[in-house]
C-alpha cells in the first residue's frame, strides 16, 4: 500500500507542474494584450511596450517560465492581478477556495444521498413506475440548464437570499475562509442558520447534474450486481431483501460510484461558473473564467495551479477509496 | 440505510428551516448600489473603468465639476454639464490662455485628518503627470500641462504648452481627483486599496471577494455631510440576479440592465425606472482598409440600409435617438445642420451595384460583422443589433457573417481591424467634441495597440482640422472647424453613426435626490430615503 501511495504522489506532483507549465504557455500565446484588456478604449497610445517591458510580459516565453516557477517554488509567491492592483493572488484565492469548498461539499451532501437512493430504488424497481420515475428525474436534472434553474429557484423562493455568503451589509468578521465551520466552531448559531440560507438555493443549483449521474450510474450499477449469482445465494440462504441491497450488492456495486462521484467533486470545484454567476458565490471558478478574458496572468497561473492539485488530490483520495473498497486495485 | 435516512433528515430539516425563516433586509440608511462589476482600483490616475468611476466620484473631489443636482433640478433645466467650482472656489485664465490661476476652497479637510492645500494639489498633480509608475493610462491626455506653481498655500497656476479651450473640461476628469498626501505616502502602492480624498464618502472597506466596496459618509465634507449614513457598492454580474434584488429590496439602484429586463421591472410599484439621454454614441464601424469597403458608394449603400428608427424600437426598447454624427445631438459642438440619410433599400442597392462594378467584386458581398458578448451604454444589446443589421445588410445584398467577441479581447480585435464591420460605440473621457472626433476618426488613433479609430479611416484633412480646433481658443472658430468635420465624416462614411442611448437606472421608489448624470458622475451626496429622513 505505500509503494502505492508514494507512486500515486509522485504522479501528482508531475501531474500538477506540467499543467500548470501548459497553462502559462496558453494564456501567453493568446493574441491578447493584458493591458489593452485592463484599459479597453482608453489604453494610453505609445505607453503599452513600457508597461509590457516593466511587467516582463517582452522576454521569451521560456525565460518568463522559468522565472515564475522560481518564484513559486523558492518563495512561494504567486504574484499580484494586473487587472486588480493590490491584490495579492495567493490571498485571493485563500479567500475563495473556501467557499468553492463549503458549496461543493454542500452539493455533494444533497447529490450523493439522494442520487444513490434514487439509483437503488429504479434498479429495484427496474422497468417499472420507480424506475422511469427516478430515470426521468435523472434526465431532467442532467438536461436543465444550471443557468435555467438558478434563475426559477431565484424566482420562486422569494424568501430566499438571492446570493452572496451572507448580506452585504452584516458586518461579522470572519477569521478563515470557512465561515460556515467557523461559525460553528465559535457557537453562533444564528449566523450559522444565516450561511445555510444562503448555500441553500446555490448548493441544489449545483447538485441536480452530479445527483443525475450518480442516480444513473448507481441504477447500472446495482442492476448489474443485483443479477449475481451470489446475491441470487444470499436470497436463497434467506436475508432479508433490503440486507440483500444494502449488506451485499451496493458496496459491490460501490467502485462505479465512487468514482464518478469523485470525478464529479473535481468538476464541481473547478467548473460551477454558472452557478458563481447566477448566485454570486464568490467562488474560483467565475475568478479564473474573469481572468482569462482580461489575460490577468498572475491569476490564471495560480488558478490553474490550485485546480490542478483539487484535482489530483481529489483523484489521489478517490484512488485510495478505491483500493480500500477492492484488494483487487491494490494488487495490480 | 439509517445513514441515508439521516442524511435525507438533514437535508429537509435544513431545507425547511430556511424557507421558514424570514428575509433580513438592510440596515436603515444605507444605500445598496448594484452593478455588473466591481472596480479594478480606487487609485483615480491607475483606471479607466466605468465601475470604478462611480465609486470614484463619491470618495475624491477634483479641482472644478460638473454640476451636483437633483432629479427635480434636472427637470427644470438645470444643466448637469456646466463647469461649477469644486475644490477651487475660483479660477481665471491669463491674457495669452497659457496660464490659469486657481484660488483654492480653505478649511477643508482629507478623510484621514490632512489639511487640503495648494501642496496638496501639486503633489497629486506631480504624482499623476511624473512620478507614478505603471504609466497612468490619461497622463498622455494632459501633456498640454507644462507647469504648476504653488502662489501661495491656497493659490495655484498651472502653466499650459499652448492655450487650450478644453483644459477645464479635463481638469473635471477624474484622475485630477486630489489624493492625501500623507496617505499616499503611507500606503504606497497600496493606497489603491486604503484610498483618502475629499468626497462626501469616506472608504471603510473592500471585500474583494465578495465584490463589496464600502464607504460611509465623511461628517466633515465641505459641502455638509451626505443624507446617506452608508454607501456600499456590490457588484452582482448577473443581470437577472442585480433585477431579482432590487425587487426584494436587497439593493436600491440596479444599473446596467438589458431593456427586457427593464421593461419587466416598470410594472413593479416599489421600483422607478430613471431615464436621461446619455452622452454615447453607438455605431457601426466600417473597416475602410478593407476591399471594397475602401470604395465610399460601398459604404453609403450600408448607411442607406438601416433603419434606425425599427433598429432602435426593436433593440433599444424605443429608448435611444437616431444618430447622424458621432458627437451626441446633447452635446456643444454637435452638428445639427446634417440631415441623416433617409432609409432607403432602392437606393442602397443601386450604390453597391455601382461600388461593385467600380471595384469588380460580385454580389452577395460576404463580410463579418463582429459585435459583443456584454451590454455597454451604446449598445445594450448587443446580438440583438448585430441580428437585426445582418438582415437589414441582407435586403440589399450584403452577407454578414456575425462574430461575437469577449469584451477584453472585442476592443483589441477590432484596434488590430480584423473585422470588415464592427459595432461599437464611445462614451466620452471628458465633455467635448474633440474627445468623441479624434478619439474615433484620427489618423493618430488607428494603432494595433488599443488605437480607437477602429475603421482605421485616414484622412490627412480631418487631422489638419482637429489639430487647429484643439488650440482654437475662439469658440465660434471651434465649432465652425468640429461642424467641417462632421461633414467630411458624413459624406465619406467610415462608420454609421446608429444611436444616442438613454441612461437607464432602476432604482428604489423610496430613493430620492438620485440623479443619472449624463457625464456618469454617479455621485449620491444628496440622495435621501424617503421614509427614513424626514
Amino acid at each position: 500500500m505505500t509503494q502505492f501511495l508514494l507512486r500515486r504522489i509522485v504522479h501528482a506532483v508531475a501531474t500538477v507542474i506540467i499543467a500548470v507549465s501548459l497553462v502559462f504557455l496558453a494564456i501567453r500565446s493568446l493574441p491578447n494584450n493584458p493591458i489593452l484588456a485592463r484599459y479597453g478604449q482608453h489604453a494610453p497610445p505609445g505607453e503599452i511596450e513600457e508597461m509590457m517591458a516593466q511587467e516582463g510580459w517582452n522576454e521569451p516565453l521560456l525565460v518568463q517560465l522559468r522565472n515564475f516557477l522560481a518564484d513559486l517554488f523558492l518563495r512561494g509567491d504567486l504574484g499580484h492581478s494586473f487587472q486588480s492592483p493590490g491584490q495579492s493572488v495567493s490571498e485571493e484565492l485563500a479567500r475563495r477556495l473556501p467557499a468553492t469548498l463549503e458549496l461543493t461539499l454542500a452539493a455533494m451532501l444533497l447529490a450523493l444521498p439522494i442520487g444513490i437512493t434514487a439509483g437503488i430504488i429504479a434498479a429495484l424497481g427496474r422497468n417499472r413506475a420507480p424506475d422511469y420515475l427516478c430515470m426521468t428525474g435523472a434526465m431532467i436534472g442532467v438536461s436543465v440548464p444550471v443557468f435555467f434553474l438558478g434563475i426559477c429557484l431565484l424566482s420562486i423562493f422569494h424568501q430566499m437570499p438571492a446570493g452572496d455568503r451572507l448580506p452585504v451589509w452584516s458586518e461579522f468578521h470572519f477569521h478563515t475562509g470557512f465561515w460556515l465551520i467557523e461559525s460553528l466552531v465559535r457557537g453562533e448559531f444564528s449566523l450559522t442558520g444565516e450561511l445555510l440560507r444562503h448555500l441553500c438555493l446555490p448548493a441544489i443549483a449545483l447538485s441536480t447534474i452530479p445527483m443525475a449521474i450518480i442516480a444513473r450510474i448507481t441504477r447500472a450499477s446495482m442492476v448489474d450486481t443485483l443479477a449475481s449469482d451470489w446475491i441470487r445465494t444470499a436470497r436463497a440462504k434467506g436475508a432479508s431483501r433490503w440486507g440483500v441491497v444494502l449488506r451485499h450488492a451496493l458496496p459491490n456495486a460501490a467502485i462505479p460510484i465512487t468514482n464518478i462521484a469523485g470525478f464529479q467533486i473535481g468538476l464541481l470545484l473547478s467548473g460551477a461558473v454558472l452557478t458563481e454567476t447566477v448566485f454570486s458565490w464568490p467562488g474560483l471558478g467565475s475568478y479564473i473564467v474573469e481572468a482569462v478574458l482580461h489575460s490577468d496572468y498572475a491569476v490564471v497561473q495560480g488558478g490553474a495551479l490550485v485546480v490542478a492539485i483539487l484535482f489530483v488530490v481529489t483523484n489521489l483520495v478517490l484512488d485510495v477509496v478505491c483500493a480500500w473498497l477492492d484488494p483487487r486495485i491494490r494488487l495490480a | 440505510m439509517t445513514i441515508h435516512r439521516i442524511h435525507f433528515f438533514a437535508v429537509v430539516c435544513i431545507a425547511l428551516s430556511a424557507v421558514a425563516c424570514k428575509r433580513s433586509a438592510p440596515p436603515s440608511n444605507t444605500l445598496i448600489y448594484g452593478r455588473s462589476s466591481d472596480a479594478d482600483t480606487l487609485d483615480p490616475i491607475h483606471t479607466t473603468s466605468g465601475e470604478t468611476v462611480k465609486v470614484l466620484v463619491n470618495i475624491y473631489d477634483t479641482l472644478v465639476t460638473y454640476r451636483e443636482l437633483t432629479p427635480e433640478q434636472a427637470d427644470q433645466g438645470i444643466d448637469p454639464l456646466e463647469i461649477v467650482p469644486s475644490l477651487a472656489t475660483d479660477w481665471s485664465p491669463s491674457n495669452d490662455g497659457r496660464s490659469w490661476t486657481f484660488h483654492l476652497r480653505r478649511e477643508v479637510k482629507f478623510h484621514d485628518g490632512t489639511p487640503f492645500n495648494a501642496d496638496a494639489v501639486i503633489f497629486s498633480f506631480d504624482r499623476f503627470l511624473k512620478h507614478a509608475t505603471p504609466v497612468p493610462p490619461y497622463r498622455p491626455q494632459f501633456s498640454l500641462i507644462e507647469e504648476i506653481t504653488k502662489e501661495d498655500d491656497f493659490t495655484v497656476t498651472f502653466t499650459l504648452r499652448k492655450p487650450s479651450p478644453i483644459f477645464l473640461q479635463k481638469l473635471a476628469m477624474f484622475p485630477t481627483a486630489i489624493v492625501s498626501p500623507t496617505a499616499v505616502k503611507k500606503e504606497g502602492d497600496d493606497f489603491g486599496i486604503r484610498p483618502a480624498g475629499t468626497g462626501p464618502f469616506r472608504f471603510q472597506n473592500w471585500d474583494r471577494g465578495e465584490d463589496t466596496i464600502r464607504l460611509t459618509a465623511f461628517d466633515d465634507h465641505w459641502r455638509g455631510r451626505s443624507k446617506i449614513d452608508r454607501l456600499i457598492f456590490q457588484a452582482i454580474g448577473e443581470n437577472t440576479n442585480r433585477a431579482e434584488r432590487l425587487k426584494r429590496g436587497e439593493v436600491h439602484i440596479a444599473d446596467n440592465l438589458p431593456p427586457s429586463t427593464l421593461d419587466g421591472l416598470a410594472g413593479h410599484e416599489d421600483i422607478v425606472i430613471q431615464e436621461r439621454p446619455g452622452l454615447n454614441t453607438g455605431y457601426l464601424s466600417i473597416n475602410c482598409e478593407r476591399p471594397p469597403l475602401n470604395n465610399v458608394k460601398v459604404r453609403r449603400a450600408i448607411w442607406h440600409a438601416i433603419d434606425k428608427a425599427h433598429l432602435i424600437r426593436l433593440a433599444y426598447a424605443g429608448k435611444a435617438e437616431p444618430a447622424v454624427s458621432v458627437v451626441p445631438s446633447e452635446m456643444w459642438g454637435h452638428a445639427d445642420h446634417l440631415v441623416d440619410r433617409p432609409y432607403d433599400v432602392d437606393e442602397a442597392i443601386r450604390l453597391l451595384n455601382e461600388g461593385a462594378a467600380e471595384e469588380s467584386f460580385t454580389l452577395p458581398l460576404k463580410l463579418r460583422l463582429f459585435t459583443m458578448n456584454e451590454a455597454r451604454p451604446y449598445l445594450t444589446q448587443p446580438p440583438e443589433t448585430a441580428l437585426f443589421i445582418r438582415d437589414a445588410l441582407l435586403e440589399i445584398g450584403i452577407e454578414a457573417e456575425i462574430k461575437i467577441g469577449n469584451v477584453p479581447e472585442y476592443f483589441q480585435q477590432l484596434s488590430r481591424g480584423e473585422h470588415d464591420l464592427g459595432l461599437i460605440g464611445w462614451s466620452p473621457d471628458y465633455v467635448d467634441p474633440h474627445n468623441f472626433l479624434f478619439s474615433l476618426l484620427d489618423p493618430d488613433s488607428i494603432s494595433d495597440a488599443g488605437g480607437n479609430n477602429v475603421c482605421r479611416y485616414r484622412n490627412a484633412k480631418i487631422h489638419d482640422l482637429l489639430e487647429q480646433a484643439e488650440f482654437e481658443s475662439n469658440n465660434e472658430r471651434r465649432l465652425a472647424i468640429y461642424h467641417e468635420v462632421q461633414q467630411i465624416v458624413f459624406d465619406e462614411a467610415p462608420l454609421v453613426p446608429l444611436v444616442h442611448a438613454e441612461i437607464r437606472v432602476a432604482q428604489s421608489a423610496d430613493l430620492g435626490g438620485y440623479f443619472v448624470h449624463p457625464a456618469s458622475m454617479e455621485r449620491v451626496r444628496l440622495s435621501f430615503f424617503r421614509d427614513t429622513t424626514p
